[in-house]
């Protein structure tokens, strides 16, 4: 029983041997390619990735109307946004929706199921996203989680936590930070995390 | 009942662990393009035949159903990679793409040299239905004329369904009540049929808002609203 949770020392070495063993051997049997996995990174390297987010959040910071058609309806919005790379409704974005942070509101995205996460604007789900303990206590006590993440929420502003379980996914249009006049949308873009997308962290200040 | 569907609001947990990173090993990197990959072959999907050599169904539903189907102690010592390592090497000897005495003898070849090569080759169109399959995703969508049992403000309460292998029910929800606040226009199927826990065929969602401090009275912080989008299939009349 004492060794319930232990694991190898060479529990890392032994999973990468695994791993390549495995795409060795699906090479070999013709199911994927010597190109394959690289071809899946290079779209989250390229086309699929929180820059797209930002860019997104950023148009909606400098033009009001486009950023309630967002909250409308977020896939034709972003549709709109033609100088995006192609896949902005593809895989685990199929049907996104867009939730603004505004006076006393704050919005917090998270999954207690597993790890939903909409990939064409924000690419894959940071580790904390996945973690359990954040998934269960983002649930009942946001206020407290958002705290250690560095950010205090106080009571007179209305916390919003999205589960995302069905087939829609989220994410969040943070405020633009004060001092921000005058700035490019690409310098807007800059300010825009992750994090501030999921609702852990606001925009960075410039 | 397990664990993995009722971690919403457990008590008792340290801190948040803040990594940012989406992949913490570099091989995590080569078992998320294989998952995506099988994904994008798998033959229910209308996308242009290859020359893959993969023949059965592999959707999120099946990476799902072995995490939800895991020993609850093994599912929190294993890193959310290291699931699916092994959930995906399960199917593919379940199914026979490999054995598992040759995934094994290679995995030594591999721990005694880890820079022997890969083998180098395969059909291009391979490559390009993945590409495909990640610009136009899998939409659960479909086009099914559906009647809505509740509008937008209705209360509803979370049905305690017999779920089996796999739900998409977060647990803490169940037997509670919410409002709903958007009805989703059209039909959503699942990927699988999740059998008496009754999801699958084309339904209406919901998203419903929930009370923090209904779910967890006295235990959880003020001004705070749970949304969570429903199938039909979760949600029912109040009792009266």
């Amino acid at each position: 029983m004492t060794d319930r949770f232990h694991h190898p020392d060479d529990r890392e070495t032994r999973s990468a041997a695994r791993v390549r063993a495995l795409e060795a051997l699906l090479i070999e049997k013709g199911i994927i390619t010597s190109r394959t996995v690289d071809t899946v990174l290079d779209v989250f390297e390229t086309k699929m990735g929180p820059f797209n987010g930002a860019r997104i959040v950023a148009h909606a910071w400098v033009d009001p109307a486009f950023k309630t058609r967002l909250i409308e309806d977020a896939p034709a919005a972003i549709a709109e946004m033609t100088d995006l790379p192609e896949g902005m409704a593809g895989a685990e974005g199929e049907h996104m929706r867009a939730v603004a942070n505004g006076e006393g509101v704050h919005n917090l995205v998270i999954c207690t199921l597993c790890s939903c996460y909409p990939w064409p604007v924000l690419g894959l789900p940071p580790y904390w996203y996945k973690d359990p303990t954040f998934r269960s206590r983002a649930a009942r006590e946001p206020r407290a989680v958002l705290k250690e993440f560095g950010l205090t929420v106080p009571d007179s502003t209305e916390v919003k936590v999205w589960d995302s379980s069905a087939q829609i996914r989220w994410f969040v249009v943070p405020e633009r930070p004060a001092g921000t006049e005058g700035m490019s949308e690409s310098e807007l873009a800059a300010l825009v995390t992750p994090e501030s997308m999921m609702g852990v962290a606001v925009a960075a200040s410039p | 009942m397990k664990l993995q569907h009722y971690l919403g609001g457990l008590e008792g947990l340290g801190p948040i662990t803040v990594e940012k990173r989406v992949f913490v090993e570099e091989w995590e990197t080569r078992i998320f393009g294989i998952h995506t990959a099988m994904m994008a072959l798998s033959p229910q999907l209308p996308f242009h035949t290859t020359p893959s050599a993969f023949h059965t169904v592999w959707t999120w539903a099946h990476l799902r159903t072995g995490a939800e189907g895991l020993n609850p102690f093994d599912y929190f010592k294993y890193r959310y990679y290291e699931k699916w390592l092994g959930g995906i090497c399960g199917y593919l000897i379940d199914n026979g793409y490999i054995t598992g005495e040759e995934l094994d003898a290679r995995t030594a070849e591999y721990l005694a040299d880890p820079d022997k090569p890969l083998p180098q080759g395969g059909a291009p169109e391979i490559d390009r239905r993945v590409e495909r399959y990640l610009a136009t995703g899998d939409s659960p969508k479909r086009d099914v004329a559906v009647r809505p049992d509740f509008q937008e403000g209705d209360t509803v309460t979370v049905r305690n369904v017999p779920t089996v292998d796999h739900t998409r029910l977060p647990g803490f929800l169940r037997n509670h009540s919410g409002v709903v606040e958007t009805v989703y226009p059209g039909a959503y199927g699942y990927l699988t049929d999740t059998g008496t826990d009754g999801i699958g065929a084309p339904m209406p969602v919901y998203c419903v808002r929930f009370e923090a401090e209904e779910l967890w009275p006295g235990n959880t912080e003020p001004n705070v609203t749970l949304y969570a989008d429903l199938y039909a299939a979760y949600v029912g009349k109040p009792a009266a």
